[in-house]
């Protein structure tokens, strides 16, 4: 289910276990204003509105991995 | 009788092409040829599968099952040996014909060999393809030392891949700084030290004279003009792409440095049309020729070109291409063309955060951020909006920096 229409809220959790049937999307496959979400997410323990092209359940590559978390 | 639609690769730009012509175009026949022995995968992740961060199983984007699903003809480990552009038809290496109506050209480019002795030797890499990364991963995984040739985006992925798989690493240089064209020795330094704590020690005025082999031909040694030997059981080679016009230079088909498109994606003949790395195309942004190997470029001219081959000149390809490196805990980006221009400013903004613009005539061509991503969109921004920011230009290096900045600052003057 897409975030945008579910309209939780999302976080960025850092995990070292990437499953193999995990989506992982690297920063530059991102929107710019997925982009700065998750600049301003990763690595800190705040929420965000949801992004478009972002799913729960998903990783993001960024400076580490990230898992997507929308409740 | 349906419209025939051939695209020779099955990268980003070949894929989104083939995704938008279906969904423009339900009833058209498509075919991706591929010399590839699979199907789309994420060419950005490779290098994370390369560290060991990563299995093989996210990486693949489009499942064979995908084309079936989409009444796309795929034909993987397919070498096109010639195309015909007065009889509409490509031939394949095993004496295929496909003809078509319109055929777009995104077969990208093959990694530069030095021109070295012994370049050839085993455990020389290269890094391109899925496939590439599969024995690099292999080889590095058995190796304790190594020599990375490359001060660019693209070998910097080999030093990252040395660091993350414990592999000590003579990373050497030809000038004095990584991405020298890019970056002053300020901004490179910060690149530098993030090398040096993952155990690759940057090594400036090199680079590579010839590689030693032992007696079963593996590289042992790579030898610098200056004479110092670095010994090595795996070396990867980074320094640039020879792009694949070989097919079209019997043809009509202008070529400079690539395959030339103009905002379209056309090429000079009608209905041949060509999109990502191998294009050198019409930078509505930039009002030049230029060229870009960003992965949303790919897209996007994929995308571009699919849609001008349903309706010449419905769509135009305007874009501000950025690429990251995330292989540090810090970020790096650079977007535009921050290589070119004919000034630049620079600021090193807080402890580890650094940026670097370059303009051209007074606009904003593009630039390097280190630590502090924040401006990209503003930047981005001017670029697109073509503003000339040239009285204002301290204002650019200002923490927190967005455009309202620069329209307040025009105001008050």
């Amino acid at each position: 289910m897409s975030l945008r229409e579910s309209n939780r809220r999302m976080r960025l959790r850092r995990t070292g276990i990437i499953p193999a049937d995990a989506r992982v999307r690297h920063y530059d496959e991102l929107g710019e204003e997925t982009q700065v979400t998750v600049r301003e997410l990763a690595g800190r323990p705040r929420t965000a509105p949801e992004a478009d092209d972002l799913d729960d359940g998903d990783v993001v590559k960024f400076t580490d991995y990230y898992e997507v978390r929308a409740r | 009788m349906s419209d025939s639609y051939v695209i020779i690769g099955d990268g980003i730009a070949g894929a989104s092409a083939a995704e938008t012509l279906r969904q423009e175009a339900p009833d058209a026949e498509i075919t991706v040829l591929t010399d590839e022995g699979e199907s789309l995968y994420n060419r950005i992740l490779i290098k994370e599968y390369a560290k060991g961060k990563l299995p093989e199983a996210p990486i693949s984007i489009h499942q064979e099952s995908w084309y079936d699903d989409h009444d796309v003809d795929l034909r993987l480990n397919t070498v096109v040996v010639d195309i015909d552009v007065a009889n509409d038809a490509v031939h394949t290496h095993e004496g295929e014909t496909f003809e078509y109506d319109s055929l777009l050209l995104a077969v990208g480019g093959t990694p530069q060999q030095l021109p070295v002795d012994n370049s050839d030797a085993d455990g020389i890499h290269h890094f391109w393809t899925f496939q590439d990364a599969r024995n690099i991963k292999e080889s590095v995984e058995d190796a304790e030392r190594a020599v990375i040739v490359g001060a660019g985006l693209l070998g910097i992925d080999f030093a990252a891949i040395c660091g993350a798989q414990d592999v000590e690493a003579k990373y050497l240089m030809r000038g004095d700084a990584w991405w020298r064209y890019a970056l002053s020795e300020e901004g490179a330094e910060i690149m530098h030290e993030a090398m040096r704590e993952r155990g690759v020690d940057p090594v400036f005025d090199s680079g590579v004279d010839h590689f030693e082999v032992d007696d079963d031909g593996h590289v042992e040694a790579a030898v610098d003009p200056n004479g110092e030997r670095y010994e090595c059981d795996f070396a990867g080679v980074a320094i640039g792409l020879n792009f694949n016009t070989e097919l079209v230079e019997d043809t009509s088909i202008e070529t400079e440095n690539g395959i030339v498109v103009d905002e379209f994606m056309r090429t000079t003949v009608d209905n041949v049309y060509a999109a990502g790395d191998i294009t050198t195309f019409n930078d509505l942004v930039l009002g030049e020729q230029a060229k870009n190997g960003s992965w949303g470029s790919a897209k996007e001219q994929g995308t571009i070109a699919a849609r001008n081959m349903l309706e010449y000149g419905s769509d135009e390809f305007e874009w501000v291409s950025s690429y990251s490196i995330t292989h540090f805990d810090f970020p790096f980006l650079s977007f535009g063309h921050p290589t070119i221009g004919d000034e630049s400013v620079e600021a090193t903004t807080a402890e580890g955060e650094w940026r670097r613009v370059a303009l051209k005539d007074g606009k904003v061509v593009g630039g390097v951020l280190i630590g502090d991503l924040s401006p990209q969109s503003a930047f981005k921004q001017l670029m697109r909006e073509g503003r000339d920011v040239s009285d204002q230009t301290d204002l650019l290096m200002e923490p927190g920096f967005s455009v309202d900045d620069l329209a307040a600052a025009t105001e008050q003057q």
